[in-house]
């Protein structure tokens, strides 16, 4: 086995390490496993927008998964339907992978 | 299966039987529908902590009544709430190192029937522990002087000292709401779970305790459950209205039913606690199915087992977990207590004595059967149509009823329990959960 060869079976062998790993993100689990979902059911009004109604805002305005993950790391103050403010939830995860995945999850409904 | 055992156990069953008549036996379960219910380990979950900014973007819209389903309402809700609490870094189970391994969430089927003098509440779910029933008790452990304590549930602090041995029976909770408790439709058996109760947040000393005016005035030494209109500040456990007060509230009708299946204490008679939360988890009046084996004035217990029906006069803590029932039953295997009879360091004797024909009142008013087979427990609830005490919900053809329900499983009391969002039970009505009319 020359250099080459070795280094690109080394470069594969980390894809199937790393691939899977990215597979294996069950973004509706850590939704739910945030507690995102008190807030935010798939096509009901709860105490904060439904999902379709999240997806079709960003839809509109053109925005991605990027504004969603500013969204749910930031914790910035959100207006509630009574009028009142409060602070978001951050989602309880720096893993930026994970978080796009939650994200596209998310815009996807 | 020693000979002691079965005699005890078919004893217990003609018992059972003979006091059920041909109520649940007869009914023919599999015609039944059932209806499946999710209970999940609630921690340290009190009214109080709904209400804080722990209970994250909720303590609004809980103190405002909200249900909650409201926000908690996806199918697998009590599987991922149970197994949270017990992962080990949550604030609302301190003890989840001693917890290791415990289920977050039991799944129980439900099946309800009635005929003219009773409805019949059928409950089926996998024990924890596949290999024992979980109906042993603590006992009185003789340590060559005296007769003292012997045994705990897992979140006891003996227990977790490592002073004393787990050992607690199971149990099945119903309480039930005719609608006149405001909130427990929406929040359900959270309206009666409070901070300074036994093993939760600020549980209250025993000086607390002997310096408040309404425990003082009902005689308890510790705050159990309670509903928030008993109380002039539901926050406060201290706030007791004055009785005056409370039992207004009680012919009202603002009360929650509590009915318990004790694996230990009512089973191998046939019964089930009748009882009522208001200002305490009190016990409905007149005698329960199961006493107190201690005599206060000569600090021995009251009666031991019959060497010639259980094959020995006490037993010992290495027979808890084992295949023997320990259970001291009048009429059946219990004889009064001999102090002359060679007590030895080590022995036990059951903490209470049971008996169906003491049970009295309205306190008797449930019955229930069970079995426990590879691991499942079935128990069956009879409880009488139309009752007519001042303790006691009626249940009526037409009914609907607002039910939480509870399981003390594996060595487990207090808090230490899996419980259920509020569902609705009607008697011949749509509900949740429906009984059945039987021909």
């Amino acid at each position: 086995m020359n250099i080459r060869t070795l280094i690109v079976s080394a470069a594969i062998g980390g894809l199937c390490l790393s691939a899977p790993a990215f597979a294996q993100v069950d973004a509706e689990e850590i939704f739910k496993e945030n507690d995102c979902h008190k807030c935010h059911h798939p096509t009901k009004a709860k105490k904060g927008p439904s999902l379709a109604k999240i997806a079709a805002k960003y839809k509109e305005k053109k925005l991605d998964e990027k504004e969603a993950i500013k969204h749910m790391t930031a914790g910035k103050k959100v207006e509630l339907d009574d009028g009142t403010k409060e602070d978001h939830k951050i989602i309880d995860t720096k893993d930026v992978a994970v978080q796009t995945a939650v994200a596209k999850w998310m815009l996807n409904r | 299966m020693k000979k002691t055992a079965l005699f005890l156990g078919v004893s217990v069953i003609v018992a059972g039987c003979a006091s059920v008549a041909t109520g649940p036996q007869a009914i023919d379960w599999n015609k039944i529908p059932a209806t499946k219910v999710a209970l999940f380990y609630p921690g340290q979950s009190s009214y109080q902590w709904l209400r804080s900014e722990a209970h994250a973007g909720a303590a609004k819209e809980t103190a405002r009544g909200d249900s909650c389903t409201s926000c908690h309402d996806d199918p697998k809700e009590e599987q991922r709430q149970g197994a949270k609490i017990l992962r080990g870094n949550h604030p609302l189970e301190p003890h989840a190192a001693a917890l290791k391994g415990k289920n977050g969430h039991i799944d129980m089927t439900v099946q309800a029937a009635y005929d003219d003098k009773n409805a019949y509440l059928r409950f089926q779910y996998k024990t924890h522990n596949p290999n024992h029933p979980g109906n042993d008790y603590p006992g009185y452990r003789f340590d060559g002087k005296e007769w003292k304590a012997y045994g705990g549930m897992r979140l006891n602090k003996n227990v977790l000292a490592g002073k004393t041995g787990i050992v607690y029976e199971n149990r099945l909770n119903i309480m039930l709401d005719d609608g006149k408790v405001p909130g427990f439709a929406q929040q359900g058996c959270w309206l009666t779970c409070h901070d300074g109760e036994r093993d939760m947040q600020k549980e209250a000393s025993k000086a607390e305790v002997e310096a408040n005016a309404l425990l003082k005035a009902i005689k308890k030494s510790d705050v159990r459950k309670y509903i928030p209109a008993s109380r002039s500040d539901p926050m406060d456990w201290k706030t007791g209205k004055p009785l005056d007060e409370i039992a207004k509230l009680k012919a009202s009708g603002q009360f929650l039913e509590l009915m318990q299946w004790r694996a230990h204490r009512s089973d191998k008679v046939g019964g089930a606690d009748d009882g009522y939360v208001l200002e305490y988890r009190n016990f409905d009046k007149g005698s329960n199915h199961f006493a107190s084996n201690m005599d206060g004035k000569t600090k021995q217990p009251k009666f031991m087992f019959d060497p010639a029906k259980f094959g020995a006069k006490a037993f010992a803590a290495s027979d808890y977990g084992g295949k023997k029932e320990l259970i001291l039953v009048k009429g059946v295997n219990a004889v009064p207590f001999d102090p002359n009879a060679g007590w030895k360091e080590g022995d036990i004797l059951p903490q209470y004595v049971l008996s169906a024909a003491d049970a009295k009142g309205s306190a008797a008013d449930n019955k229930a059967v069970s079995s426990w087979k590879d691991g499942v427990q079935t128990v069956v609830f009879i409880r009488p149509l139309g009752l007519a005490n001042d303790d006691d919900k009626a249940l009526k053809p037409g009914g609907v009823y607002n039910v939480g329900f509870a399981i003390h499983d594996d060595n487990m009391t207090g808090r230490g329990h899996h419980v259920s969002y509020t569902k609705t039970l009607g008697i011949g009505a749509k509900a949740d959960i429906t009984a059945v009319k039987l021909n």
